[in-house]
């Protein structure tokens, strides 16, 4: 396809230019036709690989590519004092930072509302679906815990963010290795010879969830993209982010824009949700 | 079963709800809506002029602030300021106002569980005050799931929600399905036999949940803002027939 006629004239211009200055028109013409401009199925999902322990100075890394999106997690772990609420409980804090290196759509400064959702979003995940139990980051009540500083980098930004984001926090939390600390007298010493089996120990994760997003592209019948770039986040209107377990159980649903929704299509996306959450972990084992 | 919340005895019971319109001396539009002991005063302010960076071309930009409680907004509130944003982008018929701003501020005034729902009420109802175009109207309740019965309460209080096992945020129309509707197709049936129906807006689930509980919150959430739908009909009702008094006076 190298021309495209505009219906009403004979004035004629490349894909290119169609695509520039109509993306929606352009989009629409695709999808009228059950494909994507890169190719993909309307339900297919860009390419996945997850790789763990990429950094060595973390705790627990990880780095996972979906498609165009690169992001980077590491968990750094320190010692801290223990909230008031929980004395017992230690904690994890997630944060997502996408900088203008790895889109242009992203300015310089303080973070953007978009990674402010994000790492708010993982954080809900963590604590309302029970992921972690805090207490195995108990270092003496009251004195000492461990605070997992998760930070994720996005490398390159082509959408779906949370997902990546998601896998990301995830591969890492399950590859941290933090050392068994000592406590004496309000002293907390951590050794700093080479980890072993006997002098460090991992997390033991409750679940491990997993997200599926799909964009809904404004059609008379609400046209779902799975796993959408961002062109196509750009000229989507809405979304719908289907949080599962390793039993299939639903940590999150999430549905925002883009009209109503009718119950059977947030139950197709849950359906869709549950076959793509299996092929990601089988990356993760 | 009894609640927690002891001025309630179903467990699919709305608290009273409260509404006050056009509070605010300075705003285009303002409105406060309760439940209960959870109070949201939203204002609206536009159209208005739009920084170049904001300005859409073809239509309204929208900006929500959700200012809460106590201390500075933090990223909680930025989570709630993109669900409103994002709901209200498709609502508002921004297409009449373009190169505009339509500015709207969340207030939390009293926090005793759901305020998520709570600020989509009052946001709708300060629209309507402000005379924005909107094509639909919605409504929204919250409801949740206890972690030792497995009960679905509706617009649980603050007490309730420290005992949730995972909290539903519904946000419904009052649109007719869309022409494009398939009826019963659109449905979901469940085990025993219920039909879920309803178009949903905006849906936030957290927690954990199966498949069947998200169902039976979608449901009694359903059936919950029909209640909300029909008292917000009422209080714009009574607003414009006090104002036609005056009018005429």
């Amino acid at each position: 396809m190298t021309s495209v006629a505009a219906t009403s004239s004979t004035f004629t211009f490349s894909a290119a230019a169609f695509q520039r200055l109509h993306p929606a028109e352009y989009f629409r013409k695709f999808v009228s036709q059950g494909v994507r401009p890169d190719g993909r199925l309307l339900s297919g999902f860009r390419p996945t690989t997850v790789h763990k322990s990429v950094v060595s100075t973390a705790n627990g890394s990880s780095m996972v590519r979906v498609g165009g999106t690169t992001v980077v997690c590491g968990i750094k772990a320190e010692v801290a004092e223990p909230t008031l609420e929980a004395q017992d409980k230690g904690y994890i804090v997630p944060n997502v930072e996408l900088s203008p290196m790895c889109s242009s759509a992203f300015k310089a400064g303080p973070p953007s509302e978009q990674a402010q959702v994000v790492s708010d979003a993982i954080d809900r995940i963590l604590k309302d679906s029970d992921v972690v139990d805090l207490e195995q980051l108990c270092i003496e009540k009251g004195r000492a815990v461990w605070a997992l500083w998760a930070d994720v980098v996005c490398i390159s930004y082509d959408g779906n963010i949370l997902d990546a984001a998601l896998l990301a926090v995830m591969t890492a939390l399950t590859n941290v290795r933090l050392r068994k600390p000592t406590y004496d007298e309000g002293v907390v010493t951590v050794s700093g010879e080479a980890l072993t089996e006997e002098n460090s120990f991992s997390l033991t994760l409750t679940r491990t969830p997993l997200s599926t997003t799909f964009a809904i592209f404004d059609t008379p019948n609400n046209t779902l993209l799975a796993d959408p770039n961002s062109a196509e986040e750009n000229v989507s209107l809405g979304r719908i982010t289907v949080t599962l377990d390793e039993k299939n159980q639903l940590c999150g649903v999430h549905k925002v824009g883009s009209g109503s929704c009718s119950p059977a299509l947030i139950k197709s996306c849950i359906e869709r949700a549950k076959e793509r959450t299996q092929e990601l972990r089988s990356l993760l084992a | 079963m009894a609640r927690l919340d002891k001025s309630r005895t179903s467990s699919h019971q709305l608290r009273p709800f409260f509404t006050s319109q056009n509070l605010l001396n300075r705003a285009d539009g303002s409105a406060q809506f309760d439940f209960g002991g959870t109070s949201v005063l939203c204002s609206v302010v536009g159209p208005a002029e739009v920084k170049i960076r904001d300005e859409k071309l073809d239509k309204a930009t929208l900006e929500v602030l959700a200012r809460p409680l106590v201390g500075v907004p933090g990223v909680k509130d930025k989570t709630i300021e993109q669900n409103i944003r994002e709901t209200l982008e498709p609502l508002v018929l921004s297409g009449l106002h373009p190169r505009t701003l339509l500015q709207i501020v969340v207030q939390t005034m009293q926090d005793d569980g759901c305020v998520q729902s709570t600020a989509f009420n009052a946001t709708m109802l300060a629209l309507i005050d402000a005379g924005v175009p909107l094509n639909s109207i919605l409504g929204s309740v919250t409801c949740m799931i206890d972690r030792k019965t497995n009960q679905v309460l509706l617009d649980p209080t603050r007490e309730e929600l420290a005992q949730a096992k995972s909290t539903h945020v519904f946000v419904f129309d009052n649109k007719a399905p869309p022409a494009q509707s398939k009826g019963d197709e659109d449905d979901v049936v469940m085990e025993d036999g219920d039909r879920v129906e309803g178009h949903v807006l905006f849906c936030e689930s957290t927690g954990v949940f199966t498949e069947a509980e998200y169902f039976e919150c979608y449901q009694v959430c359903y059936k919950g803002v029909q209640t909300v739908h029909g008292f917000l009909r009422t209080a714009v009702q009574k607003k414009f027939e006090k104002e036609h008094q005056q009018l005429q006076d």
